[in-house]
């Protein structure tokens, strides 16, 4: 269980904003931080690492205390044990991929998962190439592998995959599923992307100007109203166009394209680009086994 | 999407199935939900309700309609129809509020449906959502 509760004065070109933060997360759960840019998530992340030191407050992971400004108490960010994943990179140039996934290893500490890591991550055929032979997925990859390497308890990802293509995003997305299942490690996640958000968290917390102003379930948090529908799914709309009486909405929902019927009163507040939520009734869709070939 | 409040006046359980009654300004009208009162909190007799459906799920009948398996039924009277060349959009009015189904021109001619005449306007039981309020 983590329980982490700062404070911390910020300045920003906006002037100054008083970071207020209270979290508290289970083992193995993933919480997502939302909010505009300027919010304080990032300065949440840093703190919660070691990385800037905040003006007051405790942080407890696992029972073990990271930060106390009472008792004085403030690991440096090598003795915390998590993984830190950017938008940027930030792999050694001059290192092969493998390099820079051992680079995260403990001294003494078998290479087993090392080589665990670069099966799952898929990075076999590529490990011995330094990062400017590898695209930005791949690079994004050897990141998450270095993170993980060190068996972090808490694994923190700062817009991981904004930079990213819809398709590698969403093995990269798979991956995060696949080793939290499999490692246990507690997530927090920084996204805009909605899609991302309700695959990966259980949890969203909305930062505006320093505090949480809600928290929930993503579909308790994005919705407007929950609805029992349970074929839902949420979607990037791509297409609106006019037929008679209606309007056929075209929908990116993960990589597939959907259409979806709408009426005129609808479709006014609906435009390109907008991410939706699709909701129907579990009794509508029909499946149909794929004949194995 | 059509929406209707009322108020939840009975639960009737099955499994993982449940068959909602709701009490709509008199109109009882009838959802089934894969959600339990164990499931979903907001499934409690009393409990203020949205039902949600989607306008092409209305059937329009004429009154008097008998023998059919379509129990919720709301009396309407058309207001409006926007007609295509092969849908129409009918605008209804009732005591729940306004409605709105998309049938086809077809239908619409074959019944002589036309703004002022009174109809019925039924919904499948496995069509409507519920969203609590």
């Amino acid at each position: 269980m983590i329980t982490a509760q700062f404070n911390k004065k910020l300045w920003s070109a906006q002037g100054g904003m008083q970071l207020d933060i209270q979290m508290e997360l289970q083992q193995g759960e993933c919480l997502t931080l939302y909010g505009d840019s300027g919010a304080g998530k990032t300065s949440a992340l840093r703190i919660l690492s070691g990385l800037l030191q905040p003006d007051s407050g405790r942080i407890e992971v696992g029972g073990e205390t990271w930060y106390d400004s009472g008792k004085n108490i403030n690991l440096p960010p090598q003795k915390r044990n998590i993984g830190y994943v950017f938008q940027d990179y930030a792999l050694f140039p001059n290192l092969t991929a493998r390099e820079n996934i051992a680079f995260g290893l403990r001294k003494g500490e078998s290479s087993a998962l090392l080589e665990e890591l670069i099966t799952i991550t898929s990075l076999g055929e590529l490990q011995h190439k330094k990062p400017g032979q590898l695209s930005g997925g791949q690079q994004q990859r050897v990141a998450l592998a270095r993170a993980l390497v060190r068996q972090p308890k808490l694994l923190l990802l700062d817009e991981p995959m904004s930079a990213l293509d819809h398709l590698t995003r969403s093995h990269l997305q798979d991956f995060i599923l696949e080793a939290r299942q499999r490692y246990g490690f507690t997530v927090i996640l920084v996204s805009h992307d909605l899609g991302e958000i309700i695959k990966l968290s259980d949890r969203v917390a909305v930062l505006g100007n320093g505090v949480i102003s809600r928290e929930g379930s993503p579909a308790q948090v994005f919705m407007q109203h929950k609805i029992s529908g349970k074929f839902q799914f949420s979607g990037k709309i791509l297409g609106i166009e006019q037929q008679e009486v209606v309007w056929i909405v075209t929908l990116l929902i993960g990589a597939n394209l959907v259409k979806v019927v709408v009426t005129e009163k609808e479709i006014q507040g609906l435009s390109i680009g907008d991410q939706v939520i699709v909701a129907s009734k579990a009794f509508n869709p029909i499946l149909q086994k794929i004949r194995d070939l | 999407m059509n929406r209707i409040e009322g108020q939840i006046s009975g639960i009737q359980v099955s499994g993982s199935l449940s068959l909602v009654s709701v009490d709509c300004k008199g109109i009882l009208l009838k959802s089934i939900i894969i959600d339990t009162p164990d499931t979903s909190d907001y499934l409690a007799t009393g409990t203020k309700v949205q039902l949600l459906f989607k306008e092409t799920e209305i059937v329009i009948a004429k009154p008097g309609v008998r023998e059919i398996s379509l129990q919720n039924r709301i009396l309407a009277v058309i207001s409006a129809i926007k007609q295509g060349d092969l849908l129409c959009s009918v605008i209804l009015e009732s005591d729940l509020g306004t409605l709105e189904a998309i049938i086809s021109t077809n239908a619409v001619a074959d019944l002589s449906l036309q703004p002022g005449i009174e109809v019925l306007a039924m919904i499948k039981l496995n069509e409507i959502m519920l969203s609590p309020c």
